[in-house]
């Protein structure tokens, strides 16, 4: 469990990045944090792995606040992944890459290399390629695999579809629900409301330094308020079926005013259209 | 705060000079640093840097890079502490030995570094890279491109020096302690300038291609449209600082090696 508790941290001790941040995460809960830029995001994730200590409050990794704990040993704890795979990335192979996460924390390499060759595997990689040479998705997919084959029990992502395109980005996005599925905790910034919205369980939203929001997922992208005090823009389909609503009284209380994905809309218009043939 | 070598806006007059009389009255500074030993007027040098530093508001980068000098050249005043066997003997070694000549020599050599590097430095974080490169290729008729290479040398500096503090805080992130002794944590560091290189030549060559597109190669002397004439405090302020040398020259005529010093340290 990661919780915060009235959590301020600032870059230069001057200007608090966030302020006063209260929040509990579960085992096995999948948050978004969705909000404008500079609105604290990304120092909330530098946060939750020990990059950056709080000013003041605390932030509790499984009951143990962070100051007390080095980034590298909360690292067995928070998987951590860039935005920019190439902050990450610093060895000569795909395998090595893979390895280095074990090297560090100085796991024994019977336990690490089958690890690694699962991991290969499962994505398609080429063990021996360099790196550098592969393009940007994959680069990204090799950072994020680089995370996962540690097994953390939590992910950080600090938005990981930056720069994917549609196919990249749905197979990372993939691949973090799978470890969702398996239990693991999934923290992640993204500025895209589709993937929030087909994705996350529960969104905080966050605008100058302020938690503004924290609810499930829909019930916070759909609360015009929120959506207007963190700049925010609902999933397409969610935007459909609140204006429909809006623009149409009588659709109130249906099933196409509480649609929020392609499936539940098509199914909410098909069974209008049955009715109205009827 | 300013990063590293960073512009930090301001109305002061050393912002307020023409870039070309800023970088002169830095060199004439240190030039006049390196023609006298003379501890004195390398410390009232030193003083003046800082009184220069405090005008426009940057005592703590100044302190700072100080700080950073000082601790460079601590090899150098090693060196000479080891070297220059003069004064009073206090240790002998089997070359010679550490006399007071060799603590002033040490002494000197940190501070002459100080003094001299202090200034440079400041000019950076008062004038902004922009009027520097075009206040030279207007007044001083350098070629735009090599203004313009050495200006983003200068600017990709806080730029390279970020890009490793990222890098080092992924690695971090991934369970890599870099809290640890000096040698390791330079094995530790010599694999991140794989990403480190990657990175800086992909933004190098991304900043050439942009130029490039913009037309860098159209630019001629006349191209900028800021002017930057020279007025008389720039004047002044260059002939003070040309004085320097003179008073530094005629200091190492009448009273080579800082006398004063060595005198008073002898006498202990």
């Amino acid at each position: 469990m990661i919780e915060f508790k009235n959590v301020s941290a600032s870059y230069d001790d001057e200007t608090p990045v966030v302020d006063g941040l209260s929040f509990q995460i579960s085992d096995g809960d999948f948050v978004a944090f969705v909000g404008t830029n500079g609105a604290g995001k990304s120092t909330t994730m530098r946060l939750v792995n020990g990059l950056l200590k709080p000013t003041c409050g605390q932030v509790l990794i499984d009951g143990t606040p962070t100051t007390s704990l080095r980034t590298s040993q909360l690292a067995q704890r928070v998987g951590f992944l860039f935005q920019n795979p190439d902050r990450q990335i610093c060895c000569n192979t795909v395998r090595d890459e893979l390895l280095f996460g074990f090297t560090a924390q100085g796991v024994d390499s019977a336990q690490a290399i089958p690890r690694v060759n699962e991991m290969i595997e499962r994505f398609g990689f080429d063990g021996d390629a360099e790196p550098f040479l592969l393009n940007r998705g994959t680069r990204q997919l090799l950072a994020l695999a680089s995370i996962v084959v540690m097994r953390p029990p939590t992910i950080v992502l600090d938005e990981p579809t930056t720069g994917l395109d549609y196919r990249e980005c749905t197979k990372v996005m993939d691949l973090i629900s799978e470890l969702h599925m398996a239990g693991t905790t999934v923290i992640m910034v993204c500025h895209d409301m589709e993937v929030v919205g087909d994705y996350a369980k529960r969104v905080i939203a966050m605008t100058a330094s302020h938690i503004v929001a924290d609810g499930p997922t829909f019930d916070v992208l759909r609360n015009s308020e929120v959506l207007q005090r963190a700049h925010l823009l609902p999933p397409q389909i969610t935007d459909i079926s609140m204006k429909l609503t809006e623009d149409v009284p009588e659709l109130h209380q249906s099933s196409i005013a509480c649609a929020d994905t392609l499936q539940q809309m098509e199914d909410a218009i098909a069974s209008r259209v049955e009715k109205e043939v009827r | 705060m300013a990063k590293f070598l960073e512009y930090v806006p301001g109305d002061s007059l050393m912002h307020r000079m023409n870039p070309v009389a800023k970088v002169l009255c830095a060199l004439l500074i240190s030039i006049a640093c390196f023609c006298t030993s003379n501890l004195v007027f390398l410390c009232a040098v030193l003083a003046i840097d800082f009184a220069l530093a405090a005008s426009c508001h940057m005592t703590k980068q100044a302190l700072g890079l100080a700080k950073a000098v000082a601790i460079f050249s601590i090899i150098l005043a090693l060196i000479a502490l080891l070297t220059t066997s003069t004064g009073t003997q206090l240790v002998a070694l089997p070359w010679g030995y550490i006399g007071t000549g060799s603590i002033l020599a040490a002494i000197t050599v940190v501070i002459r570094l100080v003094a001299c590097a202090v200034p440079l430095f400041l000019v950076m974080y008062v004038t902004q890279l922009n009027d520097l490169a075009n206040s030279f290729c207007k007044i001083l008729h350098v070629p735009y491109k090599y203004a313009f290479t050495f200006t983003s040398a200068v600017h990709f500096i806080p730029v390279f020096m970020n890009d490793m503090s990222q890098i080092m805080q992924a690695q971090t992130a991934r369970g890599v302690e870099f809290d640890c002794g000096f040698v390791k944590k330079i094995r530790l560091m010599a694999p991140l300038c794989v990403p480190l290189l990657i990175s800086s030549v992909r933004k190098t060559n991304s900043a050439a291609i942009a130029a490039e597109v913009r037309g860098f190669n159209l630019r001629t002397r006349d191209s900028g449209f800021k002017e930057y004439p020279f007025t008389l405090v720039d004047v002044v302020c260059i002939l003070a600082c040309a004085l320097l040398i003179v008073v530094a020259v005629a200091l190492n005529v009448v009273l080579p090696g800082g006398t004063i010093f060595m005198n008073l340290l002898a006498s202990f």
